[in-house]
């Protein structure tokens, strides 16, 4: 069989990345676009050589928070969505109270946490909680829900308890459907704490952000979104690796394998 | 020889969004112990429904199901089941699909899994133990479930068109197989079929059935002598009761007549 020099799948996106720096640097520079509205990407490169130091002592604050945030609303939804998957008839009472307490912007409510909470790790790590609690607990619950009718017979007919039903056979047919919940929670969770990082803080990336907007920073508020957007790359790939080590079954990586071939 | 399973006046409906749909109507036939029971007839004719009724999935709205002479009040564990689909579990390797039986009934794993190994070597899978059911074609994947059905040595199995997503050439070993397997254990089955070979080549009796809503056409009592084998089919009687049996449709308008 003859066989044809293909990228490798992983590189894909690393490709485009670079395609993109590259298209950015040559733009900025033959179009002579000053610093001061679009810095190069070999200016963010030097600033964030130069300001090491800073940058990372605010990621580190801005990380702490996301994962504490992220953390939580995982603890939480999870097994807040089994138990409603058990009650119906709570669910059914609960769930339009969880789509409305949705509908409010979490950015509205920030300063009012910060009222409530102080200038501390709190409010941000609150803000984040509560953005990524809903699309867990939705998905996690469509998930719990998902066994069609004729594995709850198989598990009937061979007299399971409601527990074994569960461990057995309920956990593992939602496992997927948490995953992509958790996923999208991965990129909110950022979201969640700068936006709390916004009104009030005294450091983290959202803080320098608003620091370096307001001194008129362009290459250093680029520099620090550059670092915002690689952290929420690296959380959605932690993600991504626990779900492939923890459902080497499921159906979106079979789907990647046969596209390999 | 008392009736394993019996259904007196059985009548089902269900009620479902667009009004109440009578599925059973009437239905009365029971099962001996150790009897090989075909029930036969066209899609939508209450087949799948029958099977959920004498398994205790499902209860009927008239009549009474019995197992050994008691009502059936919960869905019954004493059984096998092998549904339409295969209903395998996807993140459960090959084995441990079958395992699940002995897992969930607390039966000795150990013992259980030389059965499972034996069992899938019997319908051709060994070496697929450890593939995952995506790994799987679908009659691969039946086999399975097929197994999975059997590994608590039941004394009544239910099949619910177990062959219907197998090529020809695999479903005629299967048969084969369901055949010897039957001979050499003597369980009650209840084998569900829309193939009229099928369901004669197997059974002892077959029910055939008429829909909407289903009910009993006749029940043919099937005079070949065992061991069958796929020579049977060319045998001289077995030809009539197919005739038979196709002339029944075609009196209930189940199939046209040319
Ligand atoms: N859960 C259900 N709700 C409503 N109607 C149903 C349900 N299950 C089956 N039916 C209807 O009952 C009839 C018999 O179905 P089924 O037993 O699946 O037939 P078969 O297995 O012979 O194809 C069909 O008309 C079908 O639409
Ligand atoms: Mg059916």
């Amino acid at each position: 069989m003859k066989t044809r020099w293909r990228i490798p799948g992983s590189l894909d996106g690393l490709l485009v990345g670079a395609i993109i720096v590259v298209l950015w640097e040559v733009g900025v520079r033959v179009g002579n676009v000053p610093n001061y509205l679009l810095p190069p990407p070999s200016a963010i490169a030097q600033r964030m050589v130069q300001d090491i130091g800073s940058i990372l002592y605010h990621t580190a604050a801005t990380t702490l928070e996301v994962m504490i945030g992220f953390a939580l609303a995982i603890i939480v939804s999870i097994p807040l969505a089994a138990a409603l998957a058990q009650m119906r008839t709570v669910e059914r009472m609960l769930y339009p109270v969880l789509v409305a307490s949705q509908t409010i912007p979490k950015v509205a409510i920030a300063p009012l946490l910060v009222v409530w909470f102080g200038f501390g790790l709190a409010p941000k790590v609150l803000i984040a909680f509560l953005i990524c609690f809903f699309p867990i607990v939705v998905d996690s619950l469509i998930g719990f829900r998902s066994a069609p009718k004729e594995v709850s017979w198989l598990a009937r007919s061979m007299g399971t308890t409601r527990w074994q039903n569960f461990i057995n056979f309920q956990i593992p047919a939602a496992l997927p459907h948490i995953f992509a919940g958790v996923k999208v929670a991965s990129t909110l969770a950022i979201v969640g704490a700068i936006v709390g990082e916004f009104v009030a803080a005294d450091r983290g990336l959202g803080y320098q952000l608003i620091v370096a907007n307001g001194a008129l920073d362009v290459t250093l508020s680029f520099t620090v979104l550059v670092v915002l957007s690689l952290l929420g790359v690296l959380l959605y790939a932690l993600v991504d690796m626990v779900e492939r080590w923890a459902l080497p079954w499921h159906v979106s990586q079979r789907a990647i394998e046969g596209d390999g071939r | 020889m008392s009736a394993a399973l019996s259904l007196s006046s059985v009548g089902k409906i269900y009620q479902a969004k667009s009004g109440p749909v009578q599925a059973l109507d009437g239905i009365d036939f029971s099962i001996g112990e150790g009897e090989f029971l075909s029930i036969l007839g066209p899609s939508g004719c209450g087949k799948s429904t029958l099977l959920s009724l004498a398994s205790g999935l499902e209860f009927p709205t008239s009549g009474n199901v019995a197992l050994s002479g008691k009502p059936i009040t919960h869905a019954v564990t004493d059984i096998g089941i092998v549904f339409q689909t295969d209903v395998l579990l996807e993140w459960r390797r090959v084995l441990d699909n079958v395992m699940i039986q002995p897992q969930i009934r607390g039966l000795d794993m150990k013992l259980y899994e030389q059965k499972a190994r034996d069992l899938l070597a019997l319908v051709g899978l060994t070496g697929f133990e450890d593939k995952y059911p995506h790994e799987l074609s679908g009659g691969m994947r039946q086999r399975v479930s097929i197994c999975r059905a059997l590994i608590h040595d039941p004394p009544l199995l239910l099949m619910d068109e177990p062959f219907g997503a197998l090529d020809a050439l695999t479903r005629e070993q299967m048969v084969m197989e369901l055949h010897l397997l039957w001979l050499r254990t003597r369980k009650s089955v209840m084998f569900v079929t829309h193939d009229i070979q099928e369901a004669i080549l197997l059974a002892q009796r077959v029910l055939v059935m008429t829909p909407r809503p289903g009910r009993i056409a006749e029940i043919v009592e099937v005079d070949l002598p065992f061991p069958r084998k796929p020579e049977t089919m060319e045998t001289r009687r077995f030809v009539e009761l197919v005739a038979h049996v196709r002339h029944l449709f075609e009196r209930h308008g189940v199939l046209k007549k040319y």
